[in-house]
């Protein structure tokens, strides 16, 4: 079935647990997102590990994501517009693994998570 | 004139680039998923198509969301290996085919895909990771690459229709190239998995199994379906499988299984194919 004209095809909501990037939320997000891009650069990874703070306000992050960032909140940097991947590049920074950063999301630990899985030598 | 191959399908997974880098290929874990790339470079290593259309995403790696594409061609004449933040993996440059590169630009624009052209685009592990699988790059790369890169990550993204069509044009486009070329398209990504929100590590081997039959059989089905439904049966991150349906896009209606292979791991349903066109019929192709 061709979508109608001017449908969005995109626009349906989706399953619990699931979000996308885009529309005005990723608008709203961008800033935050760049910053996360920002940390695929060693330097930029030193200096937001040296001072956490002084990066995150030289970025122009607003205290709702400094905060979140601080308070290592991944599911709400996510449901904030936070693509994970690049979520993933600042937990990674921070210390935390993906498949620890995505256990947090489900309310999980790490350990938790993989007993949930048949396969753990290969993700 | 050049003709086209087969189609492939692979997993793009960075985890799968790490683990050939560390020659864990034969680890118990992993030894299922890269016993299911042999018949694939087998095939390869006969039909020894000259150029691999890449069908593939980058992930904020050389693109972002300052301008992002949702098609992207490149006609550079070599690829560089992207730093995704850990140092290039250690791959040789890949080269790219700028003549192909531009007869495709040429013809998908006249075809209404409207895609931008790409004279510097470093691959990451959406392009590498199933390329330094399939072909052996040890003595160098067998042949070249012509990558095209989709937005899969934000919305809105292209229909599932879309990329179908897309691949039905890429198809018209290689058969219209007056040069004697053997071409294979691949498809990568997927097949189910989710990185973000509550569902991360969701995972639907019945889906991937599905959606390997239909991509076989009916693909026409899959170019149907919403994104929201591609989300909720493959995760958000499974919506990767449009770039597959770009590839089987690309083939005849018909076509011959020679190869396919499922596995799930940790985090990924991976699935592995290879499709050849079941009658070669450029006439009918060329036929919008």
């Amino acid at each position: 079935m061709i979508p109608q004209a001017g449908k969005p095809i995109n626009s349906d909501p989706l399953p619990a647990g699931c979000y996308r990037l885009g529309g005005s939320a990723a608008s709203i997000a961008y800033g935050m997102n760049r910053f996360c891009h920002a940390l695929l650069v060693a330097a930029n990874r030193d200096a937001f590990k040296a001072d956490p703070a002084a990066a995150m306000q030289a970025a122009g992050l607003s205290p709702a994501e400094t905060a979140m960032v601080n308070a290592r909140d991944w599911l709400g940097l996510v449901r904030h517009g936070v693509s994970p991947f690049l979520l993933f590049r600042l937990s990674g920074a921070l210390g935390m693994g993906l498949a620890a950063t995505g256990a947090q999301m489900r309310g999980q630990t790490l350990e938790e998570f993989m007993q949930t899985r048949k396969i753990t030598g290969a993700r | 004139m050049a003709t086209i191959v087969g189609g492939l399908g692979s997993p793009h997974a960075p985890s799968i680039g790490a683990a050939i880098d560390r020659g864990l290929t034969q680890a118990p874990d992993w030894k299922p998923l890269f016993d299911g790339y042999q018949p694939m470079r087998q095939w390869l290593a006969e039909k020894r198509p000259d150029v691999l259309i890449m069908i593939y995403n980058d992930h904020f790696t050389s693109l972002f969301l300052d301008n992002l594409p949702t098609f992207a061609l490149s006609v550079a004449p070599v690829h560089r290996i992207a730093d995704e933040g850990f140092g290039p993996r250690p791959l040789p440059p890949v080269p790219g085919d700028a003549q192909l590169a531009w007869h495709l630009a040429n013809a998908l624009v006249a075809d209404e895909f409207d895609l931008s052209i790409s004279h510097d685009l470093p691959l990451d592990h959406g392009c590498l990771t199933p390329l330094s699988a399939l072909w052996d790059w040890t003595a160098g790369w067998p042949g070249r690459v012509v990558p095209i890169q989709i937005n899969v990550l934000q919305f809105p993204l292209p229909s599932a229709r879309r990329c179908f069509r897309l691949g039905q044009a890429i198809r018209r486009a290689v058969l219209a190239y007056p040069v004697d070329c053997k071409v294979a398209i691949v498809g990568t990504g997927g097949l189910s998995h989710q990185l973000g929100g509550e569902r991360f590590g969701f995972i639907n081997p019945v889906w991937d199994e599905e959606f390997l039959d239909r991509l076989e059989t009916e693909p026409e089905s899959l170019a149907a379906m919403s994104h929201r439904e591609f989300i909720e049966r493959g995760g958000t991150e499974g919506i990767e499988e449009i770039m597959w349906l770009c590839m089987r896009g690309a083939l005849a209606p018909k076509v011959r299984r020679v190869h396919r292979n499922y596995y799930h791991a940790t985090l990924t349903g991976y699935g592995q194919l290879v499709l050849e066109d079941m009658a070669y019929e450029p006439a009918q192709a060329l036929t919008t």
